[in-house]
């Protein structure tokens, strides 16, 4: 199937350039991990949408420019007809992706996207969602994408994960949809850890070794607490693994480093950033504690975690 | 092909499979000398030498290997080539 062709009416007429009618003059600047992230061409109703979705992370817009430089993106607007009619039940969405050296474009469910490094990353997206739910959903997916493709910028990675913390040091949970990252977050949260996102995560690779992991505001069934610092130290990866005892087995780096990039979402796939990828994956694999989990439901988890405290 | 080395082990990212796979200490000193120029023989030749193994078992092991990695697409056999048979 090629690119575009499950989602898009006409894939041959996907832009070329980030360019077309905006939806409207409003712009918002959320501060999340890698950004300040600028969006622009928004209408009242979807501005309104993204500040109600990412409260407490919108900058005022006189401050979206300085003093740091933001990673923009463009909002235009595409008709409905641009869009095939998808019947979306008992379907695992994917975004298709095409990747190149100096672009990645992207389609979805009324959605259309690209990533160019010009040479700085700047995104444009279209939809022809003009508010609610449908625009809130078009629009995370794609900041989703940008926040990945940014924080590879930033010797920083976004991963498929649950992270947790005690207030002072984190753990990453890696695994794919149904691992038991929501599960394992709820149990460490009725121990009185603070789940940062069962879902997705950013881990930052410090200059002079160890990793942070920082909150995203994406989240699965657990919505994650706003406040608290922007990053913790990472004290262990732990892949999750179907059992019914909790159990630890260490991991040697390899496989510490292979679960990694599986758990690496959009950026995994590009083999452009391939070593984009792997660098700061390495170093992480290198230099922090990996092991394999599998827990039970009595809730022994966040005492094992804790024990990883070195 | 790309892959890491990484404490002895090496990891493969098959992209076009949506794979990630790593391998031991064999498996990736194998991938280190399937650098289109040596010979299977030459790579069992070397392996013997680096390794404290029975030579018909690793060179059987390393076979069989060849094979897997090539039926998985991450090695191919070069034209002009011939089949490599352990030694008795």
């Amino acid at each position: 199937m090629s690119f575009g062709s499950g989602f898009l009416r006409f894939p041959d007429l996907f832009p070329g350039r980030r360019s077309g009618e905006p939806w409207g003059d409003r712009a918002v600047a959320l501060d999340v991990a890698g950004g300040p992230y600028l969006f622009s061409g928004l209408s009242p109703l979807q501005e309104e949408a993204v500040r109600h979705r990412f409260a407490g992370l919108c900058r005022d817009g006189g401050d979206a420019a300085a003093p740091v430089v933001p990673v923009t993106s463009r909002v235009f607007r595409a008709p409905a007809s641009d869009f095939l009619e998808i019947d979306v039940r008992g379907w695992e969405y994917t975004l298709d992706m095409e990747h190149g050296p100096g672009s990645m474009r992207l389609a979805g469910l009324r959605l259309m996207a690209r990533l160019d490094w010009t040479p700085a990353l700047a995104g444009g997206l279209w939809t022809s969602e003009a508010a609610g739910e449908e625009w809130t959903s078009v629009f995370e997916n794609w900041f989703r994408v940008l926040a990945a493709y940014r924080l590879l910028e930033e010797s920083g990675v976004v991963l498929h994960s649950a992270g947790v913390t005690d207030g002072t040091s984190a753990w990453l949970l890696l695994g794919p949809s149904g691992a038991g990252k929501s599960t394992s977050s709820r149990l460490c949260l009725e121990r009185g850890a603070t789940v940062l996102s069962d879902d997705l995560n950013a881990v930052f690779l410090d200059a002079g070794g160890g990793a942070r992991l920082a909150r995203l505001p994406f989240t699965g069934d657990l919505a994650g607490l706003p406040g608290g610092p922007a990053a913790y130290p990472l004290k262990a990866v732990l892949r999750l693994a179907q059992g019914t005892e909790d159990r630890l087995r260490p991991l040697t780096p390899a496989a510490a480093l292979a679960s990694l990039v599986a758990a690496a979402p959009f950026v995994n796939r590009d083999p452009w950033r391939r070593e984009a990828l792997l660098a700061p994956l390495e170093r992480l694999a290198r230099s922090v504690p990996a092991w394999e989990l599998t827990f039970s439901l009595g809730g022994g988890i966040w005492d094992i975690l804790r024990t990883l405290n070195a | 092909m790309r892959y890491r080395r990484i404490e002895g082990e090496a990891v493969v990212l098959r992209q076009s499979a949506a794979e990630v796979l790593v391998l031991n200490e064999v498996g990736a000193s194998v991938l280190d000398l399937a650098d289109g120029e040596q010979t299977v023989g030459a790579w069992i030749e070397a392996l013997i030498g680096e390794y404290d193994a029975d030579p018909a078992a690793l060179a059987r092991e390393v076979l069989e290997f060849a094979g897997e990695l090539r039926e998985a697409g991450l090695l191919e056999t070069l034209a002009g080539t011939t089949a490599v048979e352990p030694p008795p």
